[in-house]
Formats: structure tokens, C-alpha cells, sequence
């Protein structure tokens, strides 16, 4: 968990030609307590660290690095929750915390963790109980089964002169509809088993971010992976869907299905008892292909995919699993959009997606999600922030920048281009965000749906939001046109309303959440 | 021969169940067990009650229930309504649609049988002999 301060320490130190011994002097250790610090054998925090921080010039943050970061995120996420509200914990306490002692404050963390997570199970199970349909269903099989064996059972027991073909009839229509109970009760039961899993989503989705995060969202492992199983796919034919097609027929037995029935309400999906990959018809190439590169990466790089050094750190199964699928899409990425070329196409068309999208047959989705993994040491693209939002404005898929704190669940500021692109669908909406805190990010957004296949197939559209640091915005296309230095028309945004202090904001739905002031209602919107 | 009590549920054990034990008390019995069905046979039939259960596939007893309000041949038919237990909301809306009465399943034979018997009175009392 923890990064390596020592680390940094040293190799700072030495990018400003200042030895050891003379650090150790300016900040008031001794040489060789000073070494241990550097060979991260010794814990350093609190004033120690500050002080060392300022004889380097630089911010604790950065000395600290992204994991603490990322932890000082998340104890402010969980000190602005209603349910600390009143107690007075600022946003500097978490700085402090982290600093000086991460155990504790990863504790928090974690406990803070379980805390959302048992809320949004309760949620699950409350959702459940009031409106489930499937619930409601089983219910109403329950009374009809007891009305039916409880009428029949009073006609047996009250009618004296009951014939023996009558008898017959109810004794067997009580047998049948206690069966029947029997397996609506089986069902019952199944559904409170599910649901308990699906409540436990929440928190298996965050220990897989943690593992991407840790790794910065690259996987050199995956990448070698993924460009020897290009060239597998490029020794059979020109790369494309038809050579990926013989592939998965001669070397896997799957048969490719371009024009399947809809099944559950998907439009395509792999079914491993037949070895059939199905897609509808509305379904894009593009999507075929990443499908197709996908299943490869699946059956033919299962070592790596186990392998994968962050894979055992994941507790639940149900986290594993979402790892696993997680880094099999990332193995059919790299297969797609080879590194290095990929990366020097970025580079000349300066992260055009919808020109990149073109070049390489791909969706605008495909080619943001690559964009954010262009990570290599020192073959490094422009660190991208990545987000998904659906019409209803939930949040999935994130990945956030150095900075910029990205709401882990629910819903980001309303006036975030993620939402204003619905309104202008499968076009480009740019915005330049400015945060309470002084931060400004380039923000590009686009809503894209799926093809329809008829009057009423309801293809939903949802939004994919790039971030960049303004700092880098000049190195992209979107930042043409725009004066990226003038901070006067940026738009003024929040992280959530929570977190957020300004207090001019039409769009505000919750109050801000004011360390040491007095409870605050949970909403302002009159009713 | 005229038919007193029209049936509409679509569960074939409660159907059977309840058509013995309202036939076992003197009334003659008819039945359907779908919505749709119901305005078929209440036109042809005339029954002096229906017995309706609201949970019926092809059209919701309620979508019966409205339209038999709205019919001129058929409003003043003396409708009980069978909901489930719980079912407060299913209540509400039949009440503001025009049921006489009510029954929750699960129910007991007598509550049936008592509640028919009720209706049919009420309505021979109202209309006099």
C-alpha cells in the first residue's frame, strides 16, 4: 500500500545535485537515519516530511505520491458524508492524516468503504422489497398457491357429503399447488441470495480501480501479451475481422454468428457451451472487431491473465472476475491499437479521437479508453482522465487524474460536459472546467448510442468524457481555438455538490458540506 | 337456465375451489380465465354478480372493471373484487373504479359465499320484489 517515499526522496535529491549528507543537515537528521529514509526502511511523516518536502522545493503531495493521494480523496469523500457531518474534520485533517499516519487513515478509508458498501446493499434490499417486480411476482404466486390449497383444503374438511371424484380433485389440486409453492419458495430464496452478491458490486468494483490505479492503468505485462497476439493475428492474413474470425475458427473452434437473434436483451455475447461468438445485426464493426480481439485475448492469454501480479491481491471472487474481464478488454486494446503506433498517431494528430476513430476502424469509447492507458515510462502520452455517465447521469467506468477528485459512485457536478453532451448527441462538446480550488482541466465530451434495430428497440445514448490538465490541453486538438491561458470563461464547476464550496451556483441540489459548521440539511431543492 | 355468478380468474385450483363452493350454495356458476374474455360473457350470460379477480393475464381485471363501468348495458352489474393480501394500492384503485365489495385472498369459502349473498341482497332489497 505504500508508495515508496524514500524512493522520491533520493532520486529528487540527486535531480538537484544536493548529497545526502547536506539534506540530512538541512532538515536536522542524521546521515545514515537520512539513507534509511531513502531506502524506505525507515517510515517518515509529519513535520520530518514537510520539512524535507520544502528543502526540495516541492509540494507533500507530490512527495508523497499518487496512492496517498488518492487515499487523502477518499478520507474527503468520507469526511464531507452526511454521516460525519458536525464533526468537524477538514479537508487539511485528511492531509494530515495521510502524512503522518496512512495506517490509520487507510483504516478510514477502508472502513468508509464498507460503510457505502453495506448502504448500497441496504439500498439493493430495500429497492427489492418495496418495488421488485420479480419480488412482487413470487408474492402474488405465494397468496394464489394459499388461497387455492386453503379453499380446497375447507372443502375437504367441511363438505360431508363430498363424492369421491370431487375428493379426488381437491386432494390433487392441493398436491399440485404445494409443489408449485414449493419452487416459488426455492426462488424466493435464490433472489435474496442475489441480491446479496449484487450489493457487494460497489465495493468489488473499487478494489479493481485500486489495482488499476496502483499500476497507473498500464500493464507492461498485458501490452507484451496483447503484441505477440497481434502478430499471431498479422501471420494469418492483413489484420482485420475476417483474419481474426479463421483465427478463432481454426485455433479455438468458435464460430463468429454476424446475425443472431437478440438474446437477453443483448447485442451480442459469447456463448462458451456452443463456442459461439453472436452478434446482432445492428451491431458495428467496430465493436465486432473489439469482441472478436477480446475473445482471443480470453482463451489464448489465460496464464497472463492470471498471472497478472495484482490479480491475487483481489479478495473477492467477484472483484477477481471484474479484474479478469477488465484485463482481457485491456489485452484486446492493445491488440487494436498497437503501442507505439498508436501512440505516435496521438501524437500527429494531436489525441483527435473522432480522427483516430477513423484511422483505426474504432469507436470514440475504444479509442479514449487506449488514450488513458498510454502510460509507458518514458513513452508516455498526455495523461488522460477518463468517465462514463448513462442518460440518468450515473457514473461507471473512471479513471481519474493526478488532482482531480472524480466521485467514486453516483453522480459528478450537473454542469460537467459529460451531461451537456446528451443534449447534442454524436457531437463533440469541449468545456473548459474550473474548480472552486483554483484547478482547471479541458473537458471533452460526446454522447453516443448504440444502433437501433426498429420502432421499439430503445437505444439509450451515454456519454464518455477525456480530461486533460489545461497544462496539457495545448498538446491536443481540443485545445485549438480556445485562450487556454485566460481563466475568465472557464466554466465554473464543482467536483459533486458536496464538495463543492461555491455558494452562487444555480445548479447546487445538496448543500455544501461545511466542516465544523452545523448539520446541514441533506437537500435544498424545495418541493 | 340464467346464470347467477360469473367467474373471471385465471388460477385453475382457486377457480375450481371457488366454483364448487358457490354452486354447493345454491347459485348456478359460470367462468372465464381471461380478461378479455369477460365482456364476451358477461354480455352473453347476464350474470347478477361477477366475482373478479384483478391479477389476469391479456387484460387486467381493473381494464374489465372500467369498462364494464362505462358500458351502459352493463354499469349497474354488482362487481366483488378479489385482491391479494398487502395489495393496499390494488384496493384504492378498483374502490375509485367502481367495485361493490371486496374480498382478500387468501380467503376463506364462508367470506365468499357470505359476501355474495350479501350483494344479492342488497340489490333485491334496492330494487324491491
Amino acid at each position: 500500500m505504500r508508495a515508496p517515499i524514500g524512493l522520491r526522496i533520493s532520486t529528487r535529491r540527486k535531480a538537484l545535485s544536493v548529497s545526502q549528507a547536506a539534506l540530512a543537515r538541512a532538515v536536522g537528521v542524521s546521515p545514515s537515519y537520512l539513507n534509511l529514509i531513502e531506502a524506505n526502511k525507515r517510515q517518515v511523516g509529519g513535520a520530518l516530511l514537510q520539512r524535507i518536502a520544502a528543502e526540495l522545493g516541492i509540494e507533500l503531495d507530490e512527495l508523497t505520491g499518487e496512492t496517498e493521494h488518492r487515499l487523502m480523496h477518499e478520507l474527503v469523500e468520507a469526511f464531507a458524508d452526511p454521516a460525519l457531518a458536525g464533526s468537524g474534520l477538514r479537508p487539511d485533517k485528511a492531509r494530515h492524516l495521510v502524512a503522518t499516519s496512512p495506517d490509520v487513515a487507510a483504516a478510514i478509508a477502508r472502513l468508509y468503504r464498507a460503510y457505502t458498501a453495506a448502504m448500497t446493499s441496504s439500498d439493493a434490499y430495500a429497492d427489492r422489497l418495496r418495488a421488485d417486480p420479480l419480488l412482487s411476482q413470487l408474492l402474488h404466486q405465494v397468496l394464489s398457491g394459499i388461497t387455492a390449497i386453503r379453499s380446497s383444503a375447507e372443502i375437504l374438511d367441511t363438505v360431508p357429503d363430498l363424492g369421491p371424484e370431487d375428493q379426488a380433485r381437491f386432494l390433487g389440486s392441493i398436491n399440485r399447488e404445494t409443489r408449485s409453492l414449493t419452487a416459488v419458495a426455492r426462488n424466493l430464496i435464490g433472489q435474496f441470495d442475489q441480491t446479496s452478491s449484487s450489493g457487494s458490486f460497489a465495493s468489488a468494483r473499487r478494489e479493481v480501480d485500486d489495482m488499476i490505479f496502483a499500476v497507473q492503468n498500464h500493464f507492461p505485462d498485458l501490452e507484451e501479451a496483447a503484441a505477440a497476439e497481434r502478430t499471431r493475428i498479422e501471420a494469418e492474413g492483413p489484420f482485420g475481422e475476417a483474419t481474426m474470425s479463421e483465427l478463432l475458427a481454426r485455433d479455438h473452434s468458435v464460430t463468429v454468428q454476424r446475425s443472431a437473434e437478440p438474446r437477453g436483451g443483448k447485442a451480442f455475447g459469447y456463448d462458451a457451451a456452443t463456442r459461439t461468438l453472436w452478434f446482432r445485426n445492428t451491431v458495428p464493426q467496430s465493436t465486432r472487431q473489439f469482441q472478436m480481439a477480446r475473445l482471443i485475448a480470453e482463451l489464448h492469454c489465460r496464464a497472463v491473465l492470471d498471472d497478472a501480479p495484482d490479480m491475487r491481491q483481489l479478495v473477492s471472487p467477484l472483484a477477481r472476475r471484474g479484474a479478469r474481464r477488465y484485463l482481457a478488454t485491456y489485452i484486446a486494446g492493445a491488440i487494436l491499437f498497437p503501442y507505439e503506433r498508436f501512440a505516435a498517431d496521438a501524437r500527429t494528430l494531436r489525441y483527435d479521437v473522432d480522427a483516430l476513430a477513423e484511422r483505426y476502424n474504432a469507436s470514440f469509447e475504444q479509442i479514449s479508453h487506449r488514450l488513458v492507458t498510454l502510460r509507458r515510462p518514458g513513452a508516455a502520452g498526455v495523461p488522460f482522465g477518463f468517465l462514463r455517465a448513462d442518460p440518468a447521469g450515473r457514473l461507471s467506468k473512471h479513471f481519474p487524474l493526478p488532482g482531480l477528485l472524480l466521485p467514486s459512485s453516483g453522480h459528478a457536478c450537473p454542469l460537467w460536459a459529460i451531461y451537456s453532451a446528451f443534449r447534442t448527441p454524436g457531437e463533440i462538446v469541449r468545456q473548459v472546467a474550473g474548480f472552486p480550488d483554483g484547478s482547471r482541466f479541458l473537458f471533452v465530451a460526446k454522447a453516443v448510442s448504440r444502433r437501433s434495430a426498429g420502432f421499439a428497440d430503445h437505444t439509450p445514448p451515454h456519454s464518455v468524457l477525456l480530461i486533460a490538465n489545461i497544462l496539457h490541453a495545448d498538446d491536443t486538438v481540443y485545445g485549438d481555438g480556445l485562450n487556454l491561458s485566460d481563466s475568465r470563461f472557464d466554466v465554473p464547476v464543482g467536483p459533486t455538490c458536496r464538495l463543492c464550496t461555491r455558494t452562487d451556483c444555480a445548479s447546487r441540489q445538496e448543500e455544501p458540506w461545511s466542516p465544523g459548521g452545523e448539520d446541514a440539511p441533506a437537500t435544498l431543492v424545495e418541493v | 337456465m340464467t346464470t347467477d355468478i360469473l367467474i373471471a380468474e385465471d388460477e385453475p385450483s382457486i377457480l375450481e375451489a371457488l366454483s364448487f363452493v358457490l354452486q354447493r350454495a345454491g347459485w348456478t356458476v359460470q367462468s372465464v380465465t381471461d380478461g378479455e374474455a369477460v365482456m364476451n360473457a358477461v354480455r352473453r350470460a347476464r350474470p347478477r354478480v361477477l366475482v373478479l379477480d384483478v391479477m389476469m393475464p391479456k387484460c387486467s381485471g381493473f381494464e374489465v372493471l372500467k369498462q364494464i363501468r362505462a358500458d351502459a348495458a352493463m354499469r349497474d352489474l354488482l362487481v366483488l373484487v378479489l385482491t391479494a393480501k398487502g395489495q393496499q394500492q390494488d384496493r384504492r384503485v378498483a374502490e375509485e373504479l367502481g367495485a361493490d365489495r371486496f374480498v382478500t385472498k387468501p380467503y376463506s369459502n364462508v367470506e365468499v359465499i357470505e359476501t355474495v349473498r350479501e350483494l344479492l341482497e342488497s340489490r333485491a332489497a334496492v330494487s324491491g320484489p
